[in-house]
């Protein structure tokens, strides 16, 4: 199933708002801010094997946005796209926010850095790449100041997953991509890097991330967009979406919002 | 959580501040990698060895160029290969590469810092290898015999640098098809694949496609001297026999055409990092 976003192409221009309670348990909040990105009937194709199609969403500053949906739906391909680092075969995406040196921040699924490079050496270059100059704040920021001078061979998963984000985060881009920042963390460190999108949004960047934990995702995202079948399923906070499939949970809602057997990885493309 | 502070400036850095970060992280990199290290002191051992086993050494600077020529036709390839042909498919393959494409960096700045940088961890094996083998050359030379005895007085340290420069300029040359190759691959198993054949190309390929086109008349008598340039390995032996030996014999039958060895060499340079330049752009 294919479906628009709700976008609102009318809604007046307003500055960004930080993060309210009332905007996580009202889908009427979706007329605070423009969209940051707005993604217009996309399609992704790889060769012949379309991911996407007539894909319409709008990421908010000041919003964590989360894209959910089983394993191969497209995310990744979503986020990239949304990222500018991938182009889609139809359709349009564009971007509205302020100029800025660095408009978008990237964190790629399972991240890495070139090795013999400390933590700080590493945020070293790419803010040199945008005119910063104090990487150890963006360090500091993430909570991982005490690990600077670690090489980052030696960084823990969670470590160099939080060096990521500290990456993403160089340049105050208007908008974090996040491609799994939890994937692999123990759930002490999966509720940091919950706790430092939230904290991002919180300070007016849009945060858009994918992730499979749903329960945090309930607890900590603006906007809840499925993935299902090459398209978008439903969209909306999280108890908007309970309410409209009259579910007590983020994951009951994602087993009715969703078609198919959730159990079982559907591949698309192969089939006439 | 609060916002840094002061931490960021409004104007992005210039192209050449860039490259010039871009040039620091390759050359961190070479000095910090065990591998290179060896590389490096392998490849100055075996020239070292090379130059006094063939005894070159106590013949004088040119027959040391003599003698150096041939093995240094297939050890600088190896060597500007090794030194490039994963400096772009690394960052492709840890993500890096996407996560630079979101920064205010342009593929020309980025590839031209990768291949400056390499370039300096190069040259300095180049230089450094041969420069030790001058060193030999002076406190082992001996009353020059044979052919070269008659032009004692041409052998000159001069040449010796000449050759050394032209050296370069091939290793240059070969780095930056190397920089082409890690661009266009993006993964380990294709660079190493891409990085082979680039080699085979370049020591092999390219020569015997000069002997086809000559037997075969499509590259005449006149213009078989500038043909040569087309092949970068042919190029810098035509320059280091046109420069160097055939200076010191003071007469010979022109073996290339200086400016056109010059010029394809050159272009495959300048051809191999736009290649990579936009392989980076994808």
């Amino acid at each position: 199933m294919t479906t628009r976003a709700h976008t609102d192409e009318n809604a007046p221009e307003r500055d960004a708002q930080p993060t309210t309670d009332e905007s996580k348990t009202d889908s009427a909040g979706d007329a605070d801010t423009d969209p940051l990105v707005t993604a217009d009937e996309i399609d992704f194709a790889y060769g012949t094997v379309s991911v996407l199609e007539n894909v319409s969403v709008a990421i908010k500053p000041a919003r964590i946005t989360a894209l959910i949906g089983p394993n191969g739906v497209g995310k990744t391909t979503l986020l990239r796209a949304l990222a500018g680092l991938a182009s889609p075969t139809a359709g349009s995406i564009s971007y509205d926010g302020p100029d800025t040196v660095r408009p978008i921040g990237y964190l790629p699924q399972n991240p890495a850095f070139r090795p013999g490079f400390t933590a700080l050496e590493t945020l070293e270059f790419y803010a040199s790449l945008v005119g910063e100059d104090d990487p150890h704040a963006r360090l500091e920021r993430v909570g991982l100041a005490a690990a600077a001078d670690r090489r980052v061979e030696a960084l823990s998963g969670g470590m160099t997953q939080l060096l990521g984000i500290a990456q993403a985060t160089i340049g105050d881009p208007p908008l974090i991509a996040l491609d799994e920042p939890a994937s692999g963390l123990d759930p002490g460190m999966t509720t940091h890097v919950f706790e430092v999108a939230t904290e991002l949004a919180a300070t007016g960047t849009a945060v858009l991330l994918t992730s499979h934990d749903l329960d945090l995702v309930e607890r900590t995202a603006d906007e809840v967009i499925f993935l299902d079948d090459g398209g978008v399923a439903d969209q909306g906070s999280p108890s908007a979406l309970s309410d409209r499939y009259e579910a007590d949970s983020l994951w009951e809602t994602y087993e009715r919002a969703l078609t198919g057997d959730l159990h079982t990885i559907h591949v698309r493309g192969d089939s006439p | 959580m609060s916002q840094p502070t002061s931490a960021q400036t409004d104007t992005k850095p210039s192209g050449v501040a860039q490259i010039a970060r871009v040039v620091d992280r390759e050359r961190r990199t070479l000095a910090r990698t065990r591998t290179f290290v060896i590389l490096g002191v392998g490849f100055a051992a075996i020239v070292l060895g090379l130059a006094w086993s063939s005894g070159g050494t106590s013949g004088g600077y040119v027959p040391t160029v003599v003698g150096l020529l041939t093995p240094l036709e297939l050890l600088v390839p190896v060597l500007a290969v090794a030194f490039g042909y994963r400096a772009i498919t690394g960052d492709a393959e840890r993500g890096e590469l996407d996560v630079l494409s979101t920064y205010p960096i342009g593929a020309h700045h980025h590839v031209l810092g990768v291949y400056l940088g390499r370039a300096i961890g190069l040259l300095v094996v180049v230089f450094v290898s041969l420069l030790l083998v001058a060193i030999a050359i002076v406190f082992l030379r001996t009353e020059p015999v044979g052919w070269y005895a008659s032009h004692a007085s041409t052998d000159s340290p001069i040449l010796f640098a000449r050759f050394t420069l032209l050296t370069a300029f091939f290793a240059l040359t070969i780095l930056a098809i190397a920089i082409a190759v890690s661009a266009v691959a993006r993964e380990a198993r294709t660079v190493i694949v891409l990085a082979v054949t680039a080699l085979v190309v370049v020591l092999v390929g390219l020569d015997l496609a000069l002997v086809y086109g000559f037997a075969s008349g499509i590259i005449g008598d006149g213009s078989l001297l500038h043909a040569i340039a087309f092949s970068p390995l042919s190029a810098y032996r035509g320059l280091v026999f046109e420069s160097v030996v055939i200076t010191a014999a003071g007469t010979g039958p022109q073996t290339a055409s200086v400016p056109s060895s010059v010029f394809g060499l050159l272009v495959w340079t300048v051809g191999s990092l736009v290649v990579a330049t936009l392989a980076t752009k994808r």
